[in-house]
């Protein structure tokens, strides 16, 4: 079932979070919601299951407004950062709770909950109380808890987020094989890069209360359309460096870069400020564009090796090259940027 | 320097020590220790009374002592002695009849009042009325009937007085009899289990506290969850109101339900739009009002209490049971109720004890009334019993009996408390050990 | 869920159960201030007339100034005795290291939750005993003590949240244990001691079943007794008189209830006395 957010606004008493957010999402989809803490995505989320009201604009679930109708009104499963289990009651309560409040029969009841204790792999925690479980366990009760009854919607807010890092990595698979297979639209809220692009077909990025770009992960690394996605996808991060266009060419001290053919004579004119971003993959000694500079830190991380390129001008690019590492602090280096993969940005932010 | 590093802990602790240890500690074991004296308005307090009192007499008339003693110790002598002169010339006698009865007639002891008033007869400046002459006798009258001796060696001289000289032996036998101060018993516990009235007290004290609490708890999670409910500024208000109670000086507080309740109140005036004759509604229902006055005290506490406790239920877990189809009515029943079943244990516990014993609110708005024990509870006929009394005994032994149980309850009441409490914790090492 | 609307039915249901405190406190303040009519409960016009016992005294029952005087004494004694005791003692439990320090705070816990007035008949006849039945000192110090333990306890748990490190600075700097405590201590600790003294002021000023018992005498009168054999007595019965005293009885402890609200609820929550 798609799902449709128009010009959806939320405020706060006098504080305006969300502005005219316009989201579409497909059918079975599955949508990150990606952004620094505070940027609106949990308001959103809530939005969609009814738990805050919406200031103005619409949602829609299919062809079924449903921006007015309260929480227990839709069919949405929601999984909670904390997992909000209910502390009181067995897993096997746990998960019979929504089906109890609908006033399934007894026997329906069972069924479902053992057919979901199946499919994560828990029918041996059924008895316990959420305090004797561990993290991962009380993760999948919180899952089992919101699939159990067949939501159209499934809402998920930073469900890996309480998690040890071995365990992230296990059920980021795990949420993605079930989504799959209960084929619900999904909305995954979290702040965690790597988890929104290997868990969803698409990102949504938000900062401030607005979307800023929404695409595949390959769009978003590969083309961001300003430089705060850019800086917040990737990682090691992007470097930025402010210069001039001089002879179509980009320019600031110790680095000059021929600007591609697309951009030279339509989209920018002599002496305008531009700034240009390149990732730390992009700068290694075998590319051609010389860049020349000082050797200012360098972080060993084992596979890789990271420098910090200080240029004349106190400009400063990062590099990652697998292997040994190649230099020291304090040497001077010519090495050289990968021209077609670096990105421009105008004054305004938005990428040439 | 280092002196007062020594010393400094007794410096801090011992001013408090001392005066809970005396107002505080020591009253609950004299409690225990009253309970098992006779002690009331008539034995006094402190040290030992002797009186002859008819009831003496009669104890001394049914023993094996001679009877023409025993109606010594009933009978009255005219003495003329200095302190009976003094007496009568601080009279409005004429100075000069008080002057020939003190040259004439000083040291001389009647065995009657005729004998005296014979002896009056003979002076030349005598008291001319009869009114005088009982004047002159009621100065000089020595009798040991309800006279107050303190000590043996007193009543001795008492004796004497009235010219009685005894033995050793019936002297003892004396002693004993008129000796009204309190004594040892064990008697107060008998009593209490023999009489009628404990049992009349004990089913009030269970009616009242069981009624009460079902309408204090009840109300308080009412008012807490409701309040949880709404909008902050309302329930601020709401709580804010429902501590008032609280708040209020007892006196005040009662003041107003009596008013809210007299015949000329609030109550009256409201119930006359439907027809109902003015009453003292109080007296009516003394019950519902007692219950009343006291539950809304007492849902303030744990309205407080249980409030807290909702809003430490995480906030998601209600988010969850929201998305989960669970509208408030199946919240507060599935999620909230059983999320707070360790405060709603507490709260009951705690104002079951501190019901039994609390007597304050019942004292000002009926004290046990109207008519005989309505309302008398245990704590508040302990009071009675022991402080207050129409019939002007005051037995104090008796009512420290009665205040032994509620003292227990207030001991088993501090040991729960107790229990709630990380003890551990609250006795960590100082950590600058000197 | 967030942000609540108002839901009418349940305000208008929290109205009704809470009609009679509405109702009782501000006709406590109507009454005082109006004409009484016997055979209507609004006021018919504006009157001073209940507020005479001010200038007057009410024949039989004295003068409200002396109840006033000796209310304030007793309220103030009681703070001053509890504030000073309860700052000295909470300190030594929380920390500093003496012989059967963990018994006394056993006791001090079992004390605090005691419910004191059952203790009333052994204190009358201890009172009478030692001599201090009847005076205004003997109640002050049955009262002071029996707060104490709550008094202590509340000390003793905002000592409790006074960092180490901040005396453990104070001594390496030179100063002994008593200046670390009235120097550097005790002012971490000024709201304890401004909440403990409202509270013990409160206690105080409401006091009813120990000056009755333990200074009936016509002199030693405080407020509450006063007010209670005014509404007792059965050749009186003005209420118009009778909210008039009780408004003018009840406005220190409904300043202090309103300014410090926050604070008080804490303490009520705490889990005093019944």
């Amino acid at each position: 079932m798609e799902i449709r957010l128009e010009k959806f606004c939320k405020s706060f008493g006098p504080v305006k979070v969300i502005e005219d957010l316009d989201l579409t999402i497909g059918d079975c989809e599955m949508i990150a919601l990606l952004g620094p803490s505070g940027c609106g995505k949990t308001t959103t989320l809530y939005a969609v299951c009814g738990i805050h009201r919406v200031t103005s604009g619409r949602i829609w679930f299919g062809d079924k407004d449903v921006t007015a109708l309260p929480p227990q009104e839709k069919n949405v499963g929601v999984v909670f950062q904390s997992f909000a289990l209910y502390p009181h009651l067995s897993v096997y309560e746990n998960i019979a709770f929504p089906l109890r409040i609908r006033k399934d029969s007894r026997a329906d009841i069972e069924r479902k909950v053992n057919e979901m204790a199946g499919v994560l792999h828990m029918e041996e925690l059924l008895d316990r109380r959420p305090g004797q479980l561990s993290g991962g366990q009380q993760q999948r009760v919180a899952l089992a808890r919101a699939l159990v009854r067949r939501p159209e919607v499934l809402l998920m807010d930073e469900p890996l987020a309480n998690l040890d890092a071995g365990l992230r990595l296990e059920m980021r698979s795990e949420i993605r094989r079930i989504q799959r297979e209960s084929g619900c639209t999904s909305i995954l809220v979290t702040h965690d890069q790597v988890e929104a692009m290997s868990m969803c077909d698409r990102i949504a990025l938000m900062n401030e209360g607005k979307i800023q770009q929404i695409g595949s992960p390959d769009d978003m690394y590969h083309r961001p359309e300003n430089k705060f996605i850019a800086g917040f996808i990737g990682n090691p991060p992007i470097s930025f460096a402010d210069g001039k266009v001089e002879d179509g060419c980009f320019v600031t001290e110790g680095l000059r870069i021929e600007l591609p053919d697309r951009i030279k004579g339509a989209a920018v004119s002599a002496g305008q400020n531009i700034s240009v971003g390149v990732r730390p993959e992009y700068l290694r000694p075998d590319f051609a564009t010389p860049i020349e500079g000082e050797i200012t830190f360098i972080e060993t991380q084992g596979r890789e090796v990271l420098y910090d390129l200080t240029l004349a001008g106190g400009q400063v690019f990062r590099s990652i090259q697998s292997g040994e590492q190649v230099c020291g602090v304090g040497d001077r280096i010519r090495w050289g940027i990968d021209a077609d993969s670096v990105f421009f940005f105008g004054e305004d932010g938005n990428r040439i | 320097m280092r002196g007062i590093r020594r010393f400094l802990p007794a410096l801090f602790m011992l001013p408090a020590s001392l005066s809970v240890t005396l107002f505080f500690v020591i009253p609950v074991f004299m409690t225990f220790v009253f309970s098992f004296t006779t002690m009331s308005s008539d034995t006094g307090i402190l040290g030992s009374r002797y009186i002859v009192s008819e009831a003496t007499i009669r104890t001394l008339k049914d023993g094996d002592l001679d009877a023409a003693l025993v109606r010594q110790l009933d009978s009255r002598v005219f003495a003329v002695n200095e302190a009976g002169l003094a007496a009568l010339r601080k009279s409005n006698l004429k100075p000069t009849v008080v002057k020939e009865i003190e040259e004439k007639l000083s040291g001389k002891v009647y065995a009657s009042e005729k004998q005296l008033f014979a002896a009056l007869k003979g002076l030349s400046n005598r008291p001319r009325s009869f009114k005088d002459r009982k004047m002159v006798s009621k100065a000089v009258v020595q009798t040991l009937k309800n006279r107050e001796f303190t000590t043996p060696k007193e009543f001795r001289a008492g004796l004497a007085s009235i010219g009685i000289e005894v033995t050793d032996d019936v002297f003892d036998v004396l002693l004993e009899v008129a000796n009204t101060s309190w004594k040892w018993t064990t008697g107060n516990y008998s009593e209490l289990m023999a009489s009628d009235f404990t049992w009349k007290i004990l089913a009030n004290t269970a009616f009242y506290v069981v009624l009460t609490l079902f309408f204090n708890v009840g109300l308080a999670l009412v008012l807490a969850l409701v309040t949880f409910y709404m909008p902050s500024g309302q329930s601020k208000f709401f709580r804010a109101v429902w501590l008032i109670p609280r708040v209020s000086p007892s006196v005040i507080y009662i003041m107003l339900w009596r008013w809210l309740s007299f015949d000329g109140g609030f109550m009256s005036y409201i119930l006359g739009f439907f027809g109902v004759q003015p009453e003292n509604w109080l007296n009516e229902f003394p019950w519902t009002f007692v219950i009343m006055a006291n539950g809304f005290v007492g849902a303030s506490m744990g309205m407080i209490i249980f409030a807290s406790a909702v809003v430490a239920i995480p906030a998601d877990v209600l988010h969850a049971a929201e998305v989960d189809g669970a509208y408030p009515w199946q919240q507060v029943r599935r999620i909230i109720l059983p999320l707070m079943a360790w405060p709603i244990l507490f709260i009951t516990t705690y104002q079951t004890l501190s019901l039994m014993t609390s007597f304050e609110y019942i004292l000002l708005l009926t004290d046990g009334g109207p008519g005989f024990f309505t309302t008398e509870v245990w704590a508040l006929n302990a009071y009675h019993t022991a402080l207050s009394n129409y019939y002007g005994n005051l037995r104090y032994g008796f009512g420290a009996t009665l205040a032994v149980v509620l003292v227990a309850v207030g001991i088993a009441m501090s040991l729960i408390y107790l229990r709630l409490f990380d003890f551990k914790k609250l006795v960590a090492e100082p950590q600058i050990e000197n | 869920m967030d942000d609540r609307k108002t839901n009418w039915p349940l305000t208008i249901f929290l109205l009704i159960i809470s009609a009679p405190i509405l109702i009782m406190y501000l006709w406590l303040f109507v009454d005082s201030v109006s004409e009484i009519n016997t055979d209507s409960i609004w006021p018919t016009e504006f009157t001073l007339r209940n507020w005479r016992f001010l200038v007057e005294e009410i024949p039989g029952h004295g003068s409200v100034w002396t109840a006033l005087f000796n209310t304030t004494v007793f309220a103030s004694s009681v703070v001053a005795i509890v504030v000073i005791l309860s700052s000295t003692a909470g300190y030594a439990l929380s920390r500093l290291k003496f012989p059967y320090r963990s018994e006394f705070l056993g006791l001090v816990l079992l004390l605090h939750s005691f419910p004191s007035v059952t203790l009333i008949i052994s204190i009358f006849l201890m009172l009478r005993m030692i001599g201090l039945f009847d005076t205004l000192i003997g109640v002050i110090l049955v009262k002071a003590s029996l707060e104490l333990p709550f008094g202590i306890w509340i000390m003793k748990g905002f000592y409790d949240t006074v960092p180490w490190e901040i005396e453990m600075a104070g001594v390496q700097d030179g100063a002994s244990r008593f200046q670390v405590w009235y120097k550097l201590v005790l002012p971490q600790i000024m709201p304890g001691i401004a909440a403990l003294s409202i509270f013990s002021f409160m206690a105080g000023w409401s006091e009813f079943v120990l000056p009755l018992i333990l200074a009936p005498s016509a002199d030693m009168r405080l407020m509450s007794v006063y007010l209670a054999g005014l509404v007792n007595d059965d050749y009186l019965s003005d209420y118009g008189l009778f909210k008039a005293v009780g408004l003018f009885y009840i406005i220190p402890v409904m300043m202090f209830y309103l300014f410090t609200q926050d604070k008080l609820m804490n303490i009520y929550g705490g889990g005093t006395k019944g």
